[in-house]
């Protein structure tokens, strides 16, 4: 037990590797419940691709990726806001063109450049492995600020995920509170995605809040449960990764191990749910 | 040209405007850049005609997931050494049952399930590719897409198969913009609406199968619903929005070609470049010139 589940963090960048998966992992699964509850896993897609461009920019010109990825992924967060506000256009559509519009000109800026292929490998596949400690913390911060928006918009955020109406009748601002929540998914985005790449990110923002959905339905509980998903995924999935390379020889990426697990766990539940429902209603049944 | 631009103002602007012509004459002169421009072309009509069948229906983000969530057939077809392209339109199969599958209970809505299956489905390619030591270029190509690359056989099925799924939207279109617009209405009229839905997921499949070559997986749902969306701004009427999105998507083609070919860029990315570009424009023109419309008709 302890060769399986212990002695893998022995090793300095296996437990740099842990922290910034389990901060990711309880960040993620917190902010996603406001995605799976405002349909908005599209959106989430959308970002992970649309931060591409500004760090394409900063590498070209030698600024801080984090800021670059920060500055577009604020600027398609507000930019999709703005244009959800024209009825003409449809959410989705708005959506897959600014994910792609975006993406496409990161891959123009790299394209001019070297070898653009490693590049976008790394965005898309994520090193989880080689985190250093300066990513942990600016990983950190940035979720602590995501946790802080909802944190304080908790009650409007949930009461516009159910009764986008009944806000605006209560004299709410839906564009501004829209931003709000959208940027606290662009914060979590753009803290993972250096660390952890694009699919990563998506599915620790979707999977664990979506097996809460499945197992509560209760905004508080979901919250627990989706945090405490994505803890245990990240946490065994690097176990799980790290196992199969070193006793087994088969090379897992770290990154797509946990994104399986969680996929693997979010089956899990959908049946078991969905056979204790089926269990209940006929007991039910035989009790009338 | 340096010296000129110095001398006269006006001249930077005819220097731009030959720049253009040159590299329209490279393109028309050479083989590979006429092949190039063809296939963008039939590519970018052709995602502009079911791309707004695909904006009604709101299936961007089934799109996108199944450019992504076929990764695994593309990385099994290039272990077992089999056509890609053919592994993943055997995969998008799976991926259409998956998301079905997994938005079946009401606690989760369809854009759950379909993230789900995007992130899953595309890390389990990941983890396969993980677990085969070294290859990765064929694969490069098939997220960015190398319009420079496709071959006379790629065109010849690229067209073809624009022909197929133009003649069944036309034989279909009264069922499809229908049950897009009137779910209930449709099935009480006595149309077959899941049968109508997966022949839909169908022809955007294998839209997305013969776009691949040319602009890649995630820039292949640039081309099928910028175009289209742009379209529906301009015009309400189905089957109009249909006509301007393929000449908007066709031209989309031939000006990012055009572009990347001056500016040295990727070829498929300019083209979503510019795809995004005439959406954003059409956003801003769009609604001025229909205020202006309605004025003027006010006034007669």
């Amino acid at each position: 037990m302890y060769h399986l589940f212990v002695e893998p963090f022995a090793v300095g960048f296996m437990q740099r590797a842990l922290t910034v998966s389990l901060i990711i992992g309880a960040v993620g699964g917190v902010i996603g419940v406001y995605v799976v509850l405002r349909k908005r896993a599209f959106f989430a897609d959308t970002l992970t691709h649309t931060v591409f461009p500004g760090v394409a920019i900063a590498f070209v010109a030698g600024g801080s990726l984090w800021l670059g990825a920060l500055l577009a992924g604020i600027a398609s967060a507000v930019l999709f806001t703005l244009s959800t506000t024209n009825r003409r256009v449809d959410d989705d559509a708005a959506m897959a063109i600014l994910l792609t519009t975006f993406f496409a000109i990161g891959v123009m800026v790299v394209s001019r450049i070297t070898t653009y292929t490693n590049d976008l490998v790394v965005l898309l596949f994520g090193r989880v492995l080689t985190v250093d400690r300066g990513e942990i913390i600016t990983a950190a911060v940035l979720g602590t600020a995501a946790l802080l928006i909802v944190a304080v918009l908790h009650k409007e955020l949930v009461f516009q995920a159910f009764d986008p109406e009944g806000l605006r009748a209560a004299g709410y601002p839906p564009v501004l509170l829209d931003l709000a929540a959208n940027i606290a998914v662009t914060l979590v985005v753009v803290a993972a995605i250096q660390a952890v790449g694009t699919v990563l990110v998506i599915a620790l923002l979707v999977t664990p809040a979506a097996v809460a959905r499945l197992l509560t339905r209760s905004v508080g509980p979901m919250i627990a449960a989706g945090a405490t998903v994505g803890v245990a995924c990240g946490y065994l999935g690097l176990v799980i990764s790290y196992s199969a390379s070193i006793d087994h020889e088969l090379r897992f990426a770290a990154g797509a191990t946990i994104v399986v697990l969680l996929t693997v766990v979010f089956v899990v539940v959908t049946l078991a749910t969905g056979g204790a429902r089926r269990l209940r209603a006929r007991r039910v049944v035989t009790v009338q | 040209m340096g010296r000129g631009d110095s001398e006269l103002d006006g001249w930077s602007l005819s220097s731009e405007l030959r720049l253009v012509i040159t590299s329209l004459r490279d393109i028309v002169e050479s083989d590979l850049l006429r092949r190039a421009l063809i296939e963008a072309m039939i590519v970018g009509a052709l995602g502009g005609i079911i791309g707004v069948h695909l904006v009604v229906r709101r299936l961007s983000f089934t799109a996108m997931a199944l450019t992504h969530a076929t990764f695994p057939g593309v990385v099994l077809a290039a272990i077992l050494g089999i056509n890609l392209l053919a592994g993943s339109a055997a995969f998008g199969v799976l991926v259409v049952v998956a998301i079905w599958l997994a938005g079946r209970r009401p606690e989760v809505d369809n854009s759950t399930a379909t993230g789900v299956v995007l992130a899953g489905g595309f890390a389990l390619g990941v983890l396969l590719l993980s677990a085969q030591a070294g290859f990765s270029r064929d694969l490069t190509a098939y997220l960015v897409g190398s319009v420079l690359t496709v071959t006379t056989r790629d065109v010849i099925v690229a067209a073809v198969s624009a022909v197929v799924i133009v003649i069944v939207l036309a034989v279909l279109h009264q069922a499809l913009v229908f049950s897009a617009f009137d779910r209930v209405g449709a099935e009480s009229a006595g149309l077959r609406v899941v049968w109508i839905d997966l022949a839909m997921l169908a022809l955007l499949e294998l839209t997305l199968v013969v776009s691949l070559p040319t602009v890649g997986t995630i820039l292949s749902v640039a081309l099928l619903v910028a175009p289209a969306s742009t379209a529906r701004l301009w015009v309400d009427r189905i089957g109009a929005s249909m006509v301007l999105a393929a000449v908007i998507g066709a031209l989309c083609g031939l000006v990012g070609l055009v572009v990347s070919n001056m500016a040295d860029t990727a070829a498929g990315a300019t083209i979503a470049v510019v795809a995004g570009a005439t959406f954003a424009v059409s956003l801003v023109i769009a609604p001025m010139v229909q205020r202006q419309r309605s004025a003027s008709v006010r006034l007669a």
